[in-house]
């Protein structure tokens, strides 16, 4: 059964249809073809796929894409202003963050709602924010490290 | 798969009445989803989310009324729940990550009805109770009631949870939530335990006590015998000590790709020896001597 969806994804105006089944992270991948957000383990539990709904992160792999009706999304795509990098963009490439690049959209998605949340988060706050995103290579410290960093430029303490 | 998001809660019952077993409510999905991706698609779903007044924490005599779209992120984030309902507060707190916490709902929580739910041995402690409507009836069932098996309900085929109702406890009660996981943010429990104790006056003798074990049994149990070793009786670190093995006595815990049994058992020991300790202690302000 296909109905159609309409949202507000990355300040546009989105109107498409999809499945009942299909879930929204299918529908902004391979009906809006829209790739930047990333399928990886399709159960919630890596975050790769992480948007920014309503205001709030959450795994797109796990939500139904009739849920985003009337929905106002940013998805990693959305982030950067023309040819300037997001705060949080810039950090993770600054501070060396991102090794093979497949978890690097979910986390930049989970640290930009963090840093709208909170100007200033404690260790606690980081790793409360990031605690669902899973990243095989880097270690973490250096994610940390670019999450300070972008809080630093964002409230101009650097 | 058909598909209906009905806008009222008549509508959504006599959708259920109509599809029976063919049909699935979904909540927040996050295990619907998994299902729909990892195992089957139902017939068809029934999203509840255009249901009007279904989300929501409000006070309401003697207790908080939760709707069932709640959010286990809209639980950790409420002053009332922190405040008046600790117990909860501390399993929505521990609850998987930030995005899950964002999505998943108490309702989905407690109608999946898996043994380690995290908010379920929580409103076994605090005596809670469900609104739970049919298409031709509808009753209020106390949780202990609720659940008969892993993913097995009352609610059966085509009944709706439409309102969680949470009596305060005493307020001289105080109590405690322990998860014991690997990964600490995001691992369902290998045991869950909560613990909700009540000391005479004097401070001296149990009044009441509640034990509720989650992932060692089909359901979410409280422990009886525990409970009753202890009603009444000055709290002494050997009592506590059996009280514990008690507990873990009552557990039917399984083998799984999380734990042997064995292992649960002892944990189910050690996080009830805990609990009571921890929660004597804010209580009373002392140790159990
Ligand atoms: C990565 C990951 C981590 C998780 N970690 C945890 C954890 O730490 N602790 C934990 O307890 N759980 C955990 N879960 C499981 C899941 O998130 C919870 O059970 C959650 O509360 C389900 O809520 P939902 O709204 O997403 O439910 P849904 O998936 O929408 O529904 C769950 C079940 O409840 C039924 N249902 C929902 N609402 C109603 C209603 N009002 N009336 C009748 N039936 C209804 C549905 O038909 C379905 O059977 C995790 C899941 C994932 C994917």
């Amino acid at each position: 059964m296909s109905f159609t969806i309409n949202a507000t994804i990355n300040d546009k105006k989105v109107s498409a249809s999809t499945e009942a089944s299909t879930s929204l992270l299918e529908f902004l991948r391979d009906t809006l073809e829209m790739k930047g957000t990333k399928l990886c383990c399709n159960t919630g539990e890596c975050g790769a796929c992480t948007i920014i709904f309503n205001g709030k992160p959450i795994n797109s792999c796990v939500t139904l894409a009739a849920d985003a009706d009337g929905a106002t999304i940013t998805t990693i795509e959305g982030l950067a202003d023309g040819a300037n990098l997001h705060a949080v963009q810039q950090a993770f490439i600054d501070t060396g963050a991102v090794q093979c690049g497949y978890c690097t959209p979910g986390y930049i998605m989970s640290v930009a709602a963090l840093l709208d949340r909170t100007a200033k988060p404690t260790a606690e706050d980081i790793e409360e924010a990031v605690s669902g995103n899973i990243c095989r290579c880097t270690g973490y410290a250096k994610i940390v490290d670019a999450i300070h960093l972008a809080a630093d430029r964002l409230s101009g303490r650097a | 798969m058909e598909y209906f998001a009905p806008k009222s809660i008549a509508e959504a019952l006599s959708l259920l009445e109509r599809y029976g077993g063919e049909a699935k409510v979904i909540a927040g999905g996050t295990d619907v989803m998994v299902d729909i991706k990892y195992k089957e698609e139902p017939g068809c779903l029934i999203n509840i989310k255009a249901i009007g007044g279904l989300a929501g924490i409000k006070e309401n005599n003697g207790g908080v009324r939760i709707g069932p779209l709640t959010t286990i992120r809209d639980l950790e984030t409420s002053a009332l729940i922190r405040d008046k309902l600790p117990v909860l507060w501390e399993a929505a707190h521990q609850f998987a990550s930030l995005q899950i916490r964002n999505t998943a709902t108490i309702g989905g929580n407690i109608c999946r009805a898996s043994p380690s739910g995290e908010t379920l041995t929580p409103l076994l402690v605090l005596e809670a109770s469900g609104n739970i409507a049919f298409s031709d009836k509808e009753t209020a069932e106390p949780f202990i009631n609720f659940f008969s098996g892993p993913g097995k309900t009352t609610l059966g085929a085509k009944g709706l949870l439409t309102a969680i109702d949470v009596p305060y406890p005493a307020a001289e009660s105080r109590g405690v939530y322990l998860k014991h996981a690997v990964r600490g943010a995001m691992d369902i429990a290998m045991v869950g335990v909560a613990v909700l104790i009540t000391p005479d006056a004097a401070k001296k003798a149990v009044r009441d006590v509640r034990i509720g074990l989650g992932a060692v049994a089909p359901t979410p149990i409280r422990a009886a015998k525990a409970e009753a070793s202890l009603r009444g009786k000055p709290l002494t670190p050997a009592l506590l000590k059996q009280a514990a093995e008690l507990a873990a006595s009552e557990a039917s815990p399984i083998d799984d790709q999380r734990s042997s049994a064995e292992y649960r058992r002892w944990i189910v020991e050690a996080l009830t020896r805990r609990g009571l300790a921890q929660s004597w202690k804010a209580a009373t302000g002392k140790e159990a001597v």
